[in-house]
Formats: structure tokens, C-alpha cells, sequence
């Protein structure tokens, strides 16, 4: 009896026929749009007028700035954090890994209202938008940042940090130049998992901001109602984002594989 | 009409519960299919919520969709399948529309109506839809002449596929459903009514952060427009009270102003928005109910049937624990925005089925079910209705000294008061049944089509986006350019070490030299 061969390349193919219907062609129809007319003839009008537009642009900015302090402010809060538990002799540290982990696993609209309430009974809400806006993303991403910390640094083998302090490294040495460079890419694809979905999580600038705050992710949404070539370009404009931010965090890298892994 | 869109996202997960539940509503061989297209939360959908004309709270209380087919099979003596689908706002509708979802029947509001007759996409009613000699037109024999009068006025021209331009009045293509104005609710306990300016509250720096508006273009640019043209309102209130304008007159002349779309207009109410931007709370779609409830804000922009809802949350909160809280709803002196959901046949439609459905809907029992259930008010103008709106808002037995009357015979009919408290006159009964005064304020905002569309859309993105100077643009993209450099430049000289620290004393840096090839 034989037995079918199936080669490796075959396995592939589900996933294969996955990506092109649901990621490639709607990637090309994106493309088509935003640099097609009402008509669908091909014009770059909606490019031009994005780049033309101070409202547009400032808003982009705008995005670019609250994704850029919450990678910050995430990265700040995560690293202690993610090294404290990756560090310790804690016997049930996991116990305290699932802790931070566990937000992930509630629905999210529920924990920004919860946020929201929150906020109001502090006194904040409608007060201060953009720091709402900002501490709430903080709050939502980051279980993503300690995650591929945490994995990166349990990694790293306890003798190198003794070969360090046998070289006659003091520990603050000792972080610097063992520890922060082989978490590195855990910083980096923490950074990647913040960075980018911040700038289009408009659930949390419309609830915490009152919509008042506007960011990139509301403007697509907005013009996808009205006209759909317009928020097609801006689209296609934050994917152009995407990729460069990626490329130069280094996700495209073939042979880093020691990068942090993900939930 | 509108979006509850937390309510929307938190539900998002079980959305297939409930359509699957609607489509096992009915079931048979060679049936009927009905697709029918409507807001979410906008029919009687049965179980806990909805209400039985005998007073019977029923958990298992059967949905309006049900009934209707069994009630369908009984008359027609053919089954018949509801595909019942809902939607989140009108561009969705016309998104979906214009996609080639098909539909037997939508529910779009008055402007989308008016955008799709003029884009030929509706197929109009048939004759014997009219005839009122015939008893099963519930529609054409119990809706309030008042709807009537005004989907009879107004028109709107067709432009068909061969380029023949013709006029027909919305009635031709369109049935209502449910109607209403838009207004404040406020918070009497912080706000007096004298307080309130009229739309220039949003900008009265008195209620700076304390009042809300929608979060969409139609309702803001009319904002805009009213604060815009205050002045001007006011003095045809004024010729209009002193028996220059006639009622019409007065309506049509408000009407025109409250629909400018010139450049001009558009720039200065974007002058005003902005302004207002800065005075309010926020914009808001579902959580301004919640926040008038916590107190957060005290003057919340709301559609009547909103208000109507969110006043009966209010006045009767869902556990014990809490207290109760009495706003009131408030029509702005100058002028309000009259509003309707519709029912429409898309090219193609089923009408004979549609049309029954419609004629379901417009029976007064079924019109009071949908009624108690959504909060919002029904063109229907039966018995039935007034009966139910007098055991709703009517006094009770032995309260007839406090009873004031109020007049709604503009909407059902002449000589029709109800007898009813006199808080009543600024809450649930006013806000769904405005006087007839307020109605000669409301006017009804059109469609902005091409140009006129584009503008006000490019006002509401200057509107929402945010305005940073181009000096700090400058400084931020410099920044971010020279992060990416540096980025780049510690990556490509991957061998420069990023914590460059100098060797302690007594200790130097060993160049790293290369291996040398060796041969074996």
C-alpha cells in the first residue's frame, strides 16, 4: 500500500490560500482605492490632499506622538517589572506572571469602561484627554510588553551574569552590558507590539478622550463611512508607518530567532 | 434612530446569537423570504423587555418578527421567512446597499431616504398600498396625518438610470416608522431651564465641560447652523407670532436656512464648532446617558427617543440601590431638527411582502409593542396609541386636581388632550410628543449630495482632527527622522558597542583581531 506523499510545501498551502484571500487581495483593494477617484479612475489627488491638509498631517502627528509616549511609558513600567520576575527565586513566580497577564483575557471594551469609571471618579475624566488617552493605552498594552520581556530575559543564563561579576563587573555594569543587551530583543518586539497598534486604538481615545482626542485609527474609521477612497489612502499611508517602524526595529531579520516569543 | 455602539462592540461576540434566533423564527417548504435590514435595537424583539398589550411581563414573550409570520401565513395563507439584519448607521446601510447586499425592506432615516429616491435605488410603493377602503392597510388608515402631511409635502427629484429627471413626494417611496425632534436633556437639579440659551448653550462658557453633543457631522453642522443663524431665527419667530409669516411660510423660510451649504456658511460654522470644541465635554453616541446619570455632565444633545429612554433609566434605575434621577428634555427656542425613520424598498424588493410587513408594523397594538420596547415614538396615531400613551403619562385616579390638559391633536386628531402631570409638560411626554408649537420650529435637514457633502465632511475631519502648528509638526517629524537615523545607524554598524564604557584603570580595550585562515 502506498502511503500519499505529502511534502512540506503541501502543509503550506492552507495557510498560503488564508493570506492571499484575506490579507493580500484585501491589501491590493486597499491600494486601488486610495489611488482611484469617485469614478475609480486612477488619480493621486487623495494623496496630495492628505499631504496638503494641516489637519490631516497634525493628526497624524498627533498619533505618532501618544503612540510614541506609551511605547515609552510602557517600556518603563514593563522592563522592572518583567526583570524583577524574571530574576527572582520566587518558586511561584508564575503565579505572579498570570497576574499581569490575566487583563489580557477580559474583554477590552470592558476594561477601558472600567477604566473610564475610574477616571471619573478620580475626577479626570474630560479633564486632562490626552493623558487619559495615554494612560489608558499604557493599561491595555501592557501585558504585551512584559510578555516578550519576560520570556527574552528568563533566557539569559545565570552564568554569564556570574562570568560577568567574576570579570569584576559591579551589577550596575553588569545590567548594562550583559542583560540589556540580550533582552534587546525582547525590548524590540515589545516595542513593535505596542507601538503600532496605538496609533489606531481609537476605542480608547474616543471612551477616555471623549472623542475630543483624534487619532489615525478614528480618521479611517470616520472616512470609510463617507468616502472610501480617501480613508483607503490614509490606510495605505499608516501600512507605509507600519513597515518602515518594523524594518527598523529589525522584525524583518531572517536569522532573529531569539526574539521574545508572544502570547 | 442611533447607534449604541459600546453596547454594539460589547455584543459584537454573541451577534450571531440573536440573528440566528431570528432566522429559526419561522420555518416551512416553498416559503416567502423577507430580508429586511434594520437599526439595531429597533423592533420589539421579544423576551424579557417587551410588552404585552395586556400588562404582562413575559420572558418568553414571542418577537415582533414572529408574530408577524404567523400572522402573514394566517392571512396570505402562504409561509413566510424573516432574514432579519441590523445595522449601525446609515452610511453602513448605504455602504451595504451600494455593495449589492440585497434587501426587501430598510429602515434608513429621513436624509438617507431622501439620497437613495434621488439616486434611483428604491422601488416605489404599489396603488392598492393607499387604498384606504381596504382594512388590512393598517399604514395608510392609522398613521398620524401630520407624518402624512409632511411626507406628502416634501419631494425630492429623481434622477433615473437614462438621465430623466423626475419630482415625487417621499410618500411615493417611503413609509415612516418612528419620528422625532432633537433637544437638551438636562439635569434640572444643576441647570434651570431659564439657564438654557437655546443652542448657544453649547458655547455658554457657564456650562464649559458640562454639555455633550453627537458624534457625527449631521447633528454638530446643525448646531453650527443654528448657533449660526440665531439671529435671524429669532426675528421669524417673531414676524411669524405677530401674524406676518403664516405657519408654512415661517417653516419653509427656517427650513432654507437651516440647510445652507454655501462655502461661506460652511467656513463660519466651522469658526463656531471649534469654538464649541473647546467649550464642551465631548461628542459623544452612548455614554451620555451614563454621565448625565453620575452627574459628569449636566446638558447632554440628545434625539427625543433617546431622551425618552435615557429619562426613564433614569427615573427608574435597574437595582434598588440606586437613586432615582428626573431630567428633563428641552427643545431649543430658536429651532429643533425634525427627524423620522422610514421604511424603504430597495430596486428589487418582495413589495407585496414588504408592504404587508409595514402594514404589520402599523397596526396600533404593534406599533405600542415597538414603542414600549425601543422608547421612541411611532408615526402611528391609533386608538390603541393614545390609549397607551394616556396609561403611561395620564394621571392617575383621584390625582385629577394636580392634572393639567395637554394638546396633541396636531398628531391625533382634533380636539385630543391628554390629561397628565404637570412635570410631565418638560419630560417623557414632551419629548415624544412635542406641542404643536414646537413643531412649526422643527425643520427637516436634507441630504447633502456632492460638493455640499464633501464640504461638510471635510468640516467635520477639520472639525475632529487635531491642530498642532507647523512649527511643532516640523519639530516632530525632525525628531522622529533623527530617532529613525540613529536607529539605523546603531543597527548598521551592528559591532559598535551601545554602552561604549571606558575601560577601568590598569585595564585597556583589546582590538578584536580576525581569526587567521589556517589551513588543516
Amino acid at each position: 500500500m502506498k502511503i500519499p506523499r505529502i511534502s512540506r510545501k503541501t502543509l503550506g498551502i492552507p495557510y498560503a490560500v488564508f493570506l492571499i484571500c484575506f490579507v493580500i487581495i484585501p491589501m491590493l483593494i486597499i491600494v486601488v482605492y486610495a489611488f482611484t477617484d469617485q469614478n475609480m479612475r486612477f488619480s493621486f489627488e487623495n494623496f496630495i490632499e492628505f499631504f496638503s491638509d494641516p489637519t490631516k498631517l497634525s493628526t497624524i502627528v498627533y498619533s505618532l506622538v501618544i503612540a510614541l509616549l506609551t511605547t515609552c511609558f510602557t517600556l518603563l513600567i514593563a522592563y522592572p517589572v518583567a526583570y524583577i520576575l524574571a530574576r527572582s527565586k520566587m518558586k511561584k513566580k508564575y503565579v505572579l506572571l498570570l497576574l499581569f497577564v490575566t487583563p489580557m483575557w477580559i474583554n477590552f471594551v470592558l476594561r477601558v469602561n472600567a477604566i473610564r469609571e475610574l477616571l471619573n471618579w478620580i475626577g479626570l475624566l474630560g479633564e486632562t484627554n490626552y493623558f487619559n488617552t495615554v494612560l489608558g493605552m499604557v493599561y491595555d498594552f501592557l501585558p504585551f510588553m512584559i510578555l516578550p520581556l519576560y520570556t527574552t530575559m528568563i533566557k539569559i543564563d545565570n552564568s554569564l551574569l556570574e562570568a560577568s561579576a567574576d570579570l569584576g563587573g559591579n551589577p550596575f555594569v553588569t545590567f548594562t552590558r550583559v542583560t540589556v543587551p540580550l533582552s534587546m530583543p525582547g525590548v524590540l518586539s515589545g516595542i513593535t507590539m505596542v507601538f503600532l497598534p496605538s496609533m489606531t486604538n481609537y476605542v480608547v481615545s474616543d471612551m477616555l478622550g471623549n472623542s475630543k482626542i483624534t487619532i489615525i485609527g478614528k480618521f479611517i474609521e470616520t472616512y470609510f463611512g463617507t468616502d472610501w477612497h480617501m480613508g483607503s489612502m490614509i490606510a495605505l499611508i499608516l501600512l507605509v508607518i507600519v513597515f518602515a517602524t518594523t524594518a527598523l526595529s529589525g522584525g524583518f531579520r531572517s536569522e532573529n530567532n531569539t526574539r521574545g516569543a508572544t502570547i | 434612530m442611533k447607534i449604541r455602539r459600546t453596547a454594539a462592540l460589547l455584543l459584537s461576540a454573541c451577534l450571531l446569537l440573536p440573528s440566528a434566533a431570528a432566522l429559526s423564527g419561522c420555518s416551512g417548504s416553498d416559503e416567502i423570504i423577507l430580508r429586511i435590514y434594520n437599526w439595531e435595537e429597533y423592533i420589539d424583539e421579544g423576551g424579557e423587555g417587551s410588552y404585552l398589550y395586556d400588562y404582562e411581563i413575559d420572558e418568553n414573550a414571542p418577537s415582533v418578527l414572529d408574530d408577524f409570520c404567523a400572522w402573514y401565513e394566517e392571512e396570505y395563507g402562504t409561509p413566510i421567512r424573516v432574514e432579519y439584519s441590523t445595522f449601525g448607521t446609515n452610511e453602513d446601510l448605504y455602504n451595504q446597499l451600494k455593495l449589492g447586499d440585497t434587501y426587501d425592506l430598510v429602515c434608513p432615516s429621513d436624509y438617507m431616504i431622501m439620497k437613495l429616491m434621488a439616486e434611483d435605488m428604491l422601488e416605489p410603493f404599489t396603488e392598492d398600498f393607499f387604498d384606504e377602503s381596504d382594512e388590512n392597510n393598517y399604514y395608510i388608515n392609522n398613521v398620524s396625518s401630520y407624518i402624512e402631511g409632511i411626507f406628502e409635502n416634501n419631494s425630492v427629484t429623481i434622477t433615473s438610470e437614462d438621465g430623466s429627471r423626475s419630482e415625487h413626494s417621499w410618500s411615493e417611496y417611503a413609509a415612516g416608522y418612528m419620528w422625532g425632534t432633537t433637544g437638551f436633556i438636562y439635569n434640572p437639579e444643576y441647570v434651570d431651564e431659564a439657564e438654557l440659551d437655546g443652542w448657544d448653550t453649547m458655547l455658554d462658557t457657564a456650562f464649559a465641560n458640562k454639555v455633550t453633543t453627537k458624534d457625527n457631522v449631521r447633528d454638530t453642522y446643525f448646531v453650527g447652523l443654528a448657533i449660526l443663524y440665531r439671529d435671524e431665527l429669532l426675528a421669524l419667530q417673531e414676524r411669524n407670532a405677530a401674524g406676518e409669516l403664516d405657519d408654512d411660510a415661517y417653516n419653509a423660510a427656517i427650513t432654507e436656512l437651516l440647510n445652507r451649504t454655501d462655502e461661506e456658511t460652511v467656513a463660519r460654522v466651522q469658526e463656531i464648532l471649534l469654538e464649541m470644541k473647546s467649550n464642551i465635554y465631548g461628542f459623544e453616541t452612548d455614554t451620555g446617558k451614563n454621565d448625565m446619570v453620575t452627574g459628569k455632565i449636566w446638558i447632554n444633545f440628545a434625539w427625543s427617543g433617546d431622551a425618552v429612554y435615557a429619562m426613564d433609566l433614569a427615573e427608574y434605575p435597574e437595582s434598588e440601590e440606586e437613586e432615582p434621577a428626573y431630567f428633563n428634555y428641552y427643545v431649543p427656542e430658536e429651532c429643533a431638527n425634525l427627524w423620522f425613520d422610514g421604511w424603504a424598498m430597495p430596486k428589487g424588493a418582495n413589495r407585496q411582502a414588504a408592504q404587508a410587513f409595514i402594514n404589520y408594523l402599523s397596526m396600533p397594538q404593534t406599533a405600542v409593542r415597538n414603542m414600549y420596547y425601543i422608547g421612541y415614538t411611532s408615526v402611528i396615531a391609533g386608538d390603541e396609541v393614545l390609549a397607551y400613551v394616556e396609561d403611561t403619562y395620564g394621571v392617575e385616579e383621584g390625582d385629577e386636581e394636580d392634572a393639567v390638559e395637554y394638546d396633541v391633536s396636531y398628531f391625533f386628531g382634533e380636539g385630543t388632550t391628554i390629561l397628565t402631570y404637570e412635570d410631565q409638560l418638560s419630560r417623557q411626554l414632551y419629548a415624544q410628543y412635542p406641542t404643536e408649537e414646537v413643531m412649526h420650529r422643527c425643520a427637516v435637514m436634507d441630504y447633502f449630495a456632492d460638493e455640499a457633502g464633501e464640504r461638510i465632511n471635510e468640516l467635520w475631519t477639520q472639525i475632529k482632527g487635531e491642530t498642532l502648528d507647523a512649527w511643532a509638526i516640523v519639530v516632530i517629524c525632525v525628531a522622529v527622522l533623527v530617532i529613525a537615523l540613529a536607529v539605523i545607524y546603531v543597527k548598521l554598524g551592528a559591532k559598535v558597542d551601545f554602552f561604549r564604557l571606558k575601560p577601568k584603570k590598569g585595564y585597556k580595550k583589546i582590538k578584536e583581531e580576525p581569526v587567521p585562515f589556517t589551513v588543516k
